[in-house]
């Protein structure tokens, strides 16, 4: 699905990624854990497409073709999302004409007949209740006024709705309470298949409590140092980054 | 235009049989105080950013009562349909046309001022009022009495067309009596014609009155659209402005406002869009001279390609205008590097217990949030088109009337698309 290949990336020539080489097939959980200022968001903006980063080196393969020339928009079309870490407010901008404008760009990228209001507000309808949000949401503006808790829960509804066959959670567990964390890790694990992968950033194991990882990476100062299974993260919790920094 | 042209025109103004001498002393001195500085950006520090070009370079005549022949104008399907109106066109007020309840009184600036005996109005704000002063060629009076309400809204037509290059300087006075409520959408559209137009409207605001007031400028690309407003404010009286300004070369909206009651309100909301070389200007003045008044300001302009424009906003609190509330707001988008924006809020407090604040932003389309629409496959011109809307949404949300709302929405769409 995705695979990194030595990627090195630097921003006003300071290098933030070091060679990132990491592979997640089809259907795979991975966590990549760090401390704050590792490389982990710059990882996956560089993997959605965001600008102002120079790549030095290296390469991103998404189902075997290279990504890097891709816009963001491409990347989205084609499967790829990634929920923000601090998502972006929108006053003015609403909610449900911006999901819809979402997901029909997405439909008619993929040949398929665009959604009409009606049929629209059907399908999102269902999707907040699974996140247990409140239907009015669909009035708001994008995030605007939003919790912290709320636009983390948008976040998930935005990935339920287009149904990225990658799906990149960048610190989703920050600012959250351990009532909607449930409720978020619940929305991911349902959309777990055997056709769709995660990468899952965070700071804390408390989040791979819920979304089980397959494999957990270990970012420190633009490198992975270590790779392992779920245990990899419990000992993090144990026992600190400390032991792996040089 | 120069000054001799200014003066040749001036002699034509002076020299109107219809026109009554009595007027002629006010119109000189006002001209001479207009002659005196000009336009000059060292006199009138307000106007030090805006680009007059437009108005230096053609030479235009004064309107006569030959270039009052609306049947050759051909009304495109953008005229907004009202029940009530009034329409003026190259600067005459067409009676034929007009249409209003009976319960408003409309009177002729010549019937009025001789009628009534009243005082002309002299301000000077800015040269363009000592301008309409000495050149005020047509204009009317509404008089509503107290205790009206007109539901329907009140379209104030200005069609400006025809071959020659015309200024018209028309002067409006609107007198809404205590605790009468009017909606007054005034519309400026024309022709591919670059005419001057520079008219002063004055308000006078009854206790508890409501005068909701939408202003359309829409004028031809070539023309020049000056609008000078003056607002008198009794107690608990209260103005609602929602400009949009999106036609002409050189366009400009000074408003003054008096809050001289106590209680009154004054809430101002502007947007203005701009392209190719247009300019577009805002000034303000709002006068706290009373307690417990309210007023606001939220301007917007998005600018584009190498257009520029002027956000001036002055908002004065005198010694005694205790628990005023006050917010004043200029946010501005540059869509091109070439587009520029000039913003000065300011604000100048002499009383003690007030709550007044300002702020004002210019900058580009927010990169995050672009990414943000884009990383959910939206193509970034649709995503720039998204941003651009929800940053003028919230001044179309100040109309009410549905129909109105989507005809201003249609003509920003077209513009955001081009």
């Amino acid at each position: 699905m995705l695979e990194i290949k030595n990627l090195r990336a630097e921003v006003n020539r300071k290098p933030i990624l070091k060679g990132i080489n990491l592979t997640i097939k089809e259907g795979e959980i991975h966590a990549v854990m760090g401390k704050n200022g590792s490389g982990k968001s710059t990882l996956s903006n560089i993997v959605t497409g965001k600008e102002g980063y120079d790549i030095i080196n290296g390469d991103i393969k998404f189902e075997n073709e290279s990504i890097l020339d891709w816009s963001p928009e491409k990347r989205s079309l084609n499967g790829i999302f990634m929920s923000f870490q601090y998502p972006v407010v929108m006053p003015g901008v609403n909610n449900t004409y911006f999901l819809k404008a979402a997901l029909n760009a997405k439909r008619k990228y993929n040949g398929e007949e665009e959604l009409d209001a009606a049929s629209f507000l059907k399908i999102i309808k269902e999707k907040l209740k699974e996140l247990k949000m409140d239907p009015s949401y669909l009035q708001r503006a994008v995030n605007d006024g939003f919790s912290g808790g709320e636009k983390k829960r948008n976040e998930i509804l935005q990935m339920l709705t287009l149904e990225p066959k990658l799906a990149l959670l960048d610190e989703t567990d920050s600012g959250l309470d351990i009532d909607a964390l449930k409720i978020i890790s619940d929305g991911v694990n349902k959309s777990r298949s055997s056709k769709r992968s995660f990468l899952v950033i965070t700071h804390y194991q408390r989040l791979l409590k819920y979304i089980e990882p397959d494999v957990v990476h270990v970012l420190i100062d633009g490198s992975i140092v270590k790779s392992g299974n779920k245990d990899l993260a419990l000992q993090l919790e144990e026992k600190g980054y400390g032991w792996l920094e040089k | 235009m120069r000054d001799s042209n200014y003066e040749a025109e001036f002699e034509k103004i002076l020299a109107r049989e219809y026109f009554s001498s009595i007027f002629d002393p006010i119109r000189k001195n006002a001209f001479k105080q207009f002659l005196d500085n000009g336009i000059s950006k060292k006199y009138w520090e307000n106007l030090r950013f805006t680009n007059f070009s437009a108005l230096k370079k053609n030479i235009f005549r004064v309107s006569e009562i030959s270039d009052s022949h609306p049947e050759n104008f051909k009304y495109s399907d953008t005229i907004i349909k009202e029940k009530y109106k009034i329409v003026f066109y190259n600067g005459h007020y067409q009676r034929n046309l007009t249409n209003l309840p009976d319960s408003i009184k409309i009177l002729t600036n010549l019937e009025y001022y001789s009628e009534a005996a009243k005082k002309v109005m002299q301000p000077s704000y800015s040269p363009f009022d000592l301008l309409n002063t000495a050149f005020m060629d047509s204009g009317m009076f509404l008089i509503i009495d107290k205790n009206i309400e007109v539901n329907n809204p009140i379209l104030l037509t200005f069609i400006n067309s025809g071959e020659d290059q015309l200024m018209i300087s028309p002067r409006i006075h609107i007198d809404l009596g205590e605790s009468s409520s009017i909606q007054l959408l005034e519309h400026h559209f024309g022709s591919d014609t670059g005419n001057f137009s520079n008219a002063t409207t004055f308000f006078t605001l009854k206790e508890n009155s409501f005068l909701k007031h939408i202003r359309l400028q829409m004028d031809a690309r070539q023309a020049i659209n000056m609008g000078n407003i003056h607002l008198d404010q009794d107690q608990n009286s209260k103005y609602h402005l929602s400009h949009f300004g999106l036609g002409s070369d050189l366009g400009s909206i000074s408003l003054c406002s008096n809050l001289n009651g106590k209680g009154a309100e004054c809430h101002l909301s502007s947007l203005s869009l701009t392209s190719r070389h247009q300019h577009l200007d805002t000034h303000t003045l709002i006068n706290h001279k009373s307690s417990h008044c309210t007023s606001s300001q939220n301007f917007k302009t998005v600018l584009k390609d190498s257009s520029s424009g002027v956000f001036n906003g002055k908002v004065v609190v005198n010694k005694n205008a205790h628990k005023t509330n006050s917010t004043q707001s200029n946010k501005n988008i540059l869509l091109s590097k070439n587009s520029k924006m000039n913003s000065n809020p300011q604000l100048v407090i002499d009383a003690d217990d007030v709550k007044c604040s300002h702020g004002s932003s210019t900058g580009e389309i927010d990169p995050d949030a672009l990414f943000y629409l884009r990383s959910r496959g939206i193509n970034e011109k649709t995503a720039k088109s998204i941003l651009i809307h929800g940053f003028i949404s919230e001044i179309l949300d100040t109309v009410d009337n549905h129909d109105l709302k989507n005809f201003i929405k249609g003509n920003f769409d077209k513009w955001i698309e081009n």
